[in-house]
């Protein structure tokens, strides 16, 4: 009973410096093989599923070139194998929208939700870590962030946006950003540079003769490129809570990089920089297998929306859209499943 | 995947092999007079003085946007992503001299060293120098990582002790200026530029202009249908320029995020669809510019 009592007066605290780096080094399974053909049948799987579907396809839409079917194809024929027409782009964003609720899809699509507080914090909190990472230092969290952002293309909006917040918000957001800046300085571990830790780094794979591409941008890189065995660390990082979402978009990063590397990594994890907890997946044939078909079944219902399918109506729990638009049909049958309860709080 | 030969080792390997054929001059200058007899019908209908530069960015466009632009281009300003290749392009070559163990060690050193460098000289030897002193903690960060990353992913692609001589990593653009009454100029450019040995000692100062070269071209995203061409496209440029060296031997693509590693090996062919795909860009760039220019 002493030993518990101790247990329940010990709280518990994140993992930092080593140890969390060492929560990620090992996973308490052995690191998986670089098996080029195990990751070539999960390749010629989804190339043969969705050019089967393209191959059914009347709308004269998709243009298939007649030498990629024999999926094995090595880099060069995949490479010679390219459509014309653009892809279409699959990233963990859009595969847990439509898979949530397609119905939804089409009012979350790339780079149209609104500014909220949260998301001006996981931008800061993302380019704040970037520069921990590279730098080794962060300064006054609210100004390097800015500062970042305002280089970035892709934040102008959102850095113009926090411009213009309110006084108060604008204070309760640096507020946060200068907590989670604080955990990430005591916590986050400094990486050796002969691990090539890389931030940022954009993943794509093309699909079914270039008409579909699965495309990532993952947080952390860390390591060589795999060679007989699974070397590669990926580390995604949230300042918000965890979500039900978040091992999904791990198993899809893994999926991505094995299939564009050869060989998976060995490991996938979110960070939380609110908290300080490290979620770790070690990477297995199970997971990438489970992720190709999840992300099969993601592509097929992304391209039928975008040849005109009708989207399901069926509410969803996982669908934060359901939730916040019950004036919209599946909304309100979500609301109602709910017994009217306000299941976003 | 060979056990015993990793990926980067057999890059390198695939990069240095003895070259598989050498375009004789008499091809070469065959390939050049076509080239330029086909181009000066394409511009005929230009304005006298215009000119028209061709890039590989904009080969590319050619195909995959070939209706004209449609609105002005912005003035230049910089930005992280143009300092991205030549900072990127110097921590390799900081690598391959054994000064720093790996990119993202040497990110903050040779940036800090360019800006000291510019400041004590008032030299740029990278144009951006000037930019990147006036940028605070939180952008130059960016910076530094994104350069860090595509560092990174080139160093990684070779076995660097597996080359017979350092390669030149970077340097000055290949250029070609048609002999034309309307200027135009095609443009490649190469991350690096192999020199390629049959047998014997590994070359050294002007031996290397006899020696053939493999280059190495670098891009984002995935390879699009032609990238054949493409890539044939930065030794076409090479070999028109420098009529007195041999014409690249290779060029091997990279697309890092994609994972892939795409070579051509030089011959007449390939030449030949590189001219042709200039002649189609040219063509669609002549016809995008009329049609803009034309009244409504």
């Amino acid at each position: 009973m002493a030993a518990l009592g101790e247990a329940w007066s010990d709280p518990w605290r994140p993992l930092a410096g080593p140890a969390l780096l060492e929560r990620l080094r090992v996973t308490g399974r052995p690191r998986p093989k670089a098996d080029p053909e195990f990751v070539h049948r999960i390749r010629h799987h989804l190339d043969e599923e969705l050019s089967t579907d393209l191959a059914g396809d009347s709308s004269g839409r998709h243009h298939i070139p007649s030498e990629t079917d024999e999926g094995s194809a090595g880099a060069e024929e995949r490479g010679q194998a390219i459509s014309r027409l653009p892809p279409l782009v699959v990233t963990k964003g859009r595969l847990n929208r439509v898979l949530a609720c397609d119905a939804h899809h089409p009012d979350a699509g790339f780079g149209e939700r609104a500014p909220t507080t949260a998301m001006a914090c996981g931008a800061i909190v993302d380019v704040l870590f970037r520069q921990l990472v590279c730098v080794g230092a962060i300064g006054d969290p609210m100004v390097d962030g800015l500062a970042a952002l305002a280089v970035d293309d892709r934040q102008t909006g959102l850095a113009s946006w926090i411009e213009r917040l309110p006084a108060s918000d604008r204070e309760e957001l640096r507020a946060e950003v200068e907590r989670q800046a604080e955990g990430l300085r005591h916590r986050w571990p400094a990486l050796e540079g002969s691990w090539l830790p890389r931030t940022q780094e954009s993943m794509r794979v093309q699909l079914a003769a270039g008409s579909i591409e699965l495309s990532a941008r993952v947080d952390l890189v860390i390591g060589r490129p795999a060679e007989d065995e699974a070397s590669v660390a990926i580390v995604e990082v949230k300042s918000g809570a965890r979500r039900a979402e978040h091992r999904a978009d791990l198993h899809f990063y893994a999926l991505v990089e094995a299939l564009r590397s050869c060989a998976p990594p060995f490991v996938v994890a979110t960070y939380y920089t609110r908290t300080g907890e490290l979620d770790v997946d070690p990477v297995t044939e199970e997971l990438l297998v489970g992720a190709a078909s999840r992300t099969l079944i993601g592509a097929r219902v992304l391209r039928d929306l975008a040849d005109g399918a009708d989207p399901r109506r069926v509410p969803d729990g996982l669908c934060g859209l359901c939730a916040v638009m019950p004036e919209r049909g599946p909304g309100r049958a979500h609301v109602e499943g709910s017994g009217g309860q306000d299941v976003t709080r | 995947m060979r056990r015993g030969i990793t990926r980067a080792s057999a890059a390198t390997l695939e990069l240095t092999a003895p070259p598989a054929s050498r375009v004789v001059d008499d091809v070469r200058l065959r390939i050049r007079d076509r080239l330029v007899s086909d181009l000066a019908t394409s511009i005929g209908e230009l304005a006298l003085g215009e000119q028209v530069e061709i890039t590989l960015p904009l080969l590319r466009r050619a195909v995959a946007h070939p209706e004209p632009p449609a609105a002005r281009e912005e003035p230049f300003a910089w930005k992280p992503i143009f300092v991205r290749r030549s900072l990127g392009l110097a921590l390799v070559n900081a690598c391959a001299t054994g000064r720093f163990r790996s990119p993202c060690e040497g990110a903050g050193p040779v940036a800090a060293d360019a800006v000291t460098e510019w400041r004590r000289t008032g030299w740029r030897t990278f144009h951006w120098e000037p930019w990147f002193a006036g940028l605070p903690l939180g952008a130059r960060a960016v910076v530094l990582a994104d350069a860090v990353g595509w560092a990174s992913a080139v160093w990684s692609s070779f076995d660097w002790s597996g080359f017979a001589a350092l390669p030149q990593i970077g340097g000055a653009d290949d250029q070609w200026t048609c002999p034309a009454l309307r200027t135009i100029r095609l443009k490649a450019r190469s991350e690096m530029r192999v020199p390629l040995t049959t047998s014997g000692p590994a070359p050294r100062g002007d031996q290397c202009a006899t020696r053939q070269v493999a280059l190495v071209s670098v891009s984002g995203g995935s390879p699009a249908d032609g990238w054949p061409d493409e890539l044939a496209y930065l030794a076409l440029v090479a070999g028109l320029g420098s009529p007195s060296r041999p014409v690249p031997a290779r060029v091997m693509g990279l697309w890092p995020d994609a994972g892939l590693r795409l070579t051509v090996d030089i011959d007449e062919s390939a030449l030949e669809g590189a001219a042709a795909r200039v002649s189609d860009a040219v063509k669609t760039f002549v016809g995008a510019r009329l049609s803009v220019d034309a009244p409504c």
